[in-house]
């Protein structure tokens, strides 16, 4: 509650700023995350943040509320993907062709206030990733898949990375407080990879980009889940010899207490 | 409960990781085996990435195979000379089982690879032990006596090289198939996530013709310090192995088997030897049946690099 109270607080300071100085477009749009770092304990299960923004322009604007659109867009760290089809092969079913898609997020999820393809012109999605359709898939160059399938990997890594909740598009999710502030939530699933994660939000005005803000969310493990994973990944042998002794420990534990007579 | 796995990066319901622990360790204090081969399916298949759950399991064979050695070392029942010439062949194969294992994972092949060994060498394994005991189960109700094993018999490998004398095993064999044998069931161990008593015992018994009472003791001996060489070696190549998850595995395996082996006691030999070879079978079977199905799903995704690797 108190983080929504000072989002809100922050919202309204933007208002005031963005009133105080019309000119200035980048102050059309504003907005506040519920929080700026998701923290992975123990219990950790997948959550959720909420973003405030305030489109002071929509009001400040002479033309019809409904020409102006939002999407937000949540990006985490780039990954490079292997997405792979299996093929028979000698009665058994094994994995053929492979497409590396290189530099993708990790994590994505797009909100808006319609449809992706009503907000804007195709290219102009394309160039700033919004919506599932027009995210940046680079692949690279070494395939061994045949152009005209090509199409079906894509589909398929989507639809693959939206089945484990990391890809997501929620159209008309963004709802509006009143005629200028908004909100949206963007679940976190409890998979989702560490790093530092972009918040953009665009504002449109019948197609065309009159303002974006942009945001970080460190997502982190903290605690004992750091403290291991952090071991595992830079002293690995300290990481593997403490678990042979652990497990030692454990099964010789078990063969005192269990002692046959 | 969930819990976060902080490797596998992903939350389990912990008290089904511990039935499962629990489990397989009721069957291997049953059956007097480690159990890896039905824990590492278990885990597969219940949506743990292969990787981690290969990795992971070497290190509860550790806790597992620990828990039994103590017992045989009281009875002086382990060939330390045995088991220290099949350790060393058993760390070599570990390693070449870790480099192979990045390899296939990184164009692709790994969890075909496991399905395929799974199948070759449980359906092998399965299919002798379910021969051997469904004899042996027919000789005694028909009231036959057991043909006794001639000490003097010897084999092919009786005739190789470099022969070393074992005192305790009352052996005197080349010690090449000691280390090859070592270095086979330490490769399949890391690649498979498994200890490899059941293709050890046998092994030991009917090739190198190492007596039934120091078998067991050697073999786990051995395990035990393989797996703990691949657990390291999986620590520090695939960095993959969740000690969250072992312990929780652990835990419920160490108490499963205490109930097993008091179980076991009340049934025959050759009829655990008989449920043994159905259960070993089953599982081949499982992964035989996933490799000649049409997939649910053609598509598999794989991530590199970056976060989250």
């Amino acid at each position: 509650m108190i983080r929504f109270l000072l989002a809100s607080l922050f919202v309204l300071t933007g208002l005031v700023a963005g009133t105080a100085q019309e000119e200035d477009h980048s102050k059309d749009l504003v907005t506040a995350l519920s929080s700026d770092m998701v923290s992975i304990q123990s219990n950790f299960t997948g959550t959720e943040i909420v973003i405030f923004g305030q489109a002071s322009h929509i009001a400040d604007s002479s033309g019809e509320a409904d020409d102006f659109q939002l999407a937000i867009v949540v990006e985490g760290p780039p990954q490079d993907i292997t997405t792979r089809r299996k093929g028979r092969f000698l009665g058994v079913w094994v994995n053929r062709e492979a497409e590396r898609f290189q530099n993708v997020p990790s994590f994505y999820a797009v909100a808006s206030t319609a449809d992706i393809g009503q907000i804007a012109h195709r290219n102009v999605l394309d160039e700033y990733s919004i919506g599932l359709n027009h995210i940046n898939l680079a692949v690279s160059g070494v395939s061994n898949v045949a152009l005209s399938d090509r199409d079906d990997f894509r589909r398929a890594f989507v639809r693959l990375r939206e089945e484990t909740g990391l890809y997501s598009e929620r159209e008309t999710s963004i709802e509006f407080l009143t005629d200028t502030m908004f909100r949206t939530k963007i679940p976190l699933p409890a998979n989702i990879p560490v790093g530092d994660y972009t918040v953009k939000s665009y504002l449109f005005n019948q197609g065309e980009l009159v303002s974006e803000t942009q945001q970080i969310l460190a997502v982190a493990k903290i605690g004992f889940e750091q403290v291991t994973f952090e071991l595992a990944q830079n002293y690995p042998l300290v990481y593997g010899v403490l678990a042979v002794i652990l497990a030692i420990f454990t099964g010789w534990l078990a063969g005192v207490i269990f002692k046959k007579d | 409960m969930q819990l976060y796995l902080p490797i596998a990066e992903i939350p389990v319901n912990i008290f089904v990781i511990f039935a499962m622990g629990g489990a397989v360790g009721f069957l291997s204090g049953l059956f007097g085996i480690g159990g890896g081969f039905l824990l590492t399916p278990l885990l597969i298949f219940s949506g743990i990435p292969p990787a981690v759950s290969v990795a992971t399991v070497t290190t509860q064979v550790v806790a597992s195979s620990a828990s039994a050695v103590v017992t045989y070392w009281r009875r002086k029942a382990i060939d330390l000379k045995l088991a220290s010439i099949l350790l060393a062949g058993g760390v070599f194969g570990s390693l070449i089982g870790v480099i192979l294992f990045d390899v296939l994972q990184s164009v692709g092949q790994l969890d075909l690879v496991i399905s395929l060994s799974y199948v070759t060498f449980l359906g092998a394994i399965g299919g002798l032990m379910l021969v051997e005991s469904v004899r042996a189960i027919r000789r005694r109700k028909s009231g036959a006596a057991p043909s006794a094993r001639k000490p003097g018999q010897h084999n092919w490998i009786h005739g190789l090289p470099l022969k070393v004398r074992f005192r305790q095993s009352k052996l005197y064999v080349s010690v090449i198939p000691v280390v090859a044998l070592g270095a086979i069931i330490g490769f399949l161990g890391t690649i498979l996530g498994i200890g490899g008593g059941f293709m050890m015992v046998p092994a030991l018994i009917y090739l190198l013709r190492v007596p039934t009472n120091i078998v067991i003791g050697t073999s786990l001996f051995q395990i035990l310090f393989t797996m703990a060489a691949a657990t390291i070696f999986h620590a520090m190549g695939t960095k993959t192995v969740d000690i969250v998850l072992a312990m929780t595995l652990m835990i419920g395996g160490v108490i499963g088997a205490q109930f097993g082996a008091r179980m076991g006691q009340n049934l025959r030999g050759d009829q655990l030897r008989l449920l043994l070879a159905l259960l070993v079978l089953g599982v081949g079977l499982r992964f035989a049946v996933d490799l000649l199905l049409i997939p649910d799903d053609l598509y598999s995704i794989a991530i590199r690099k970056g976060a989250g690797v």
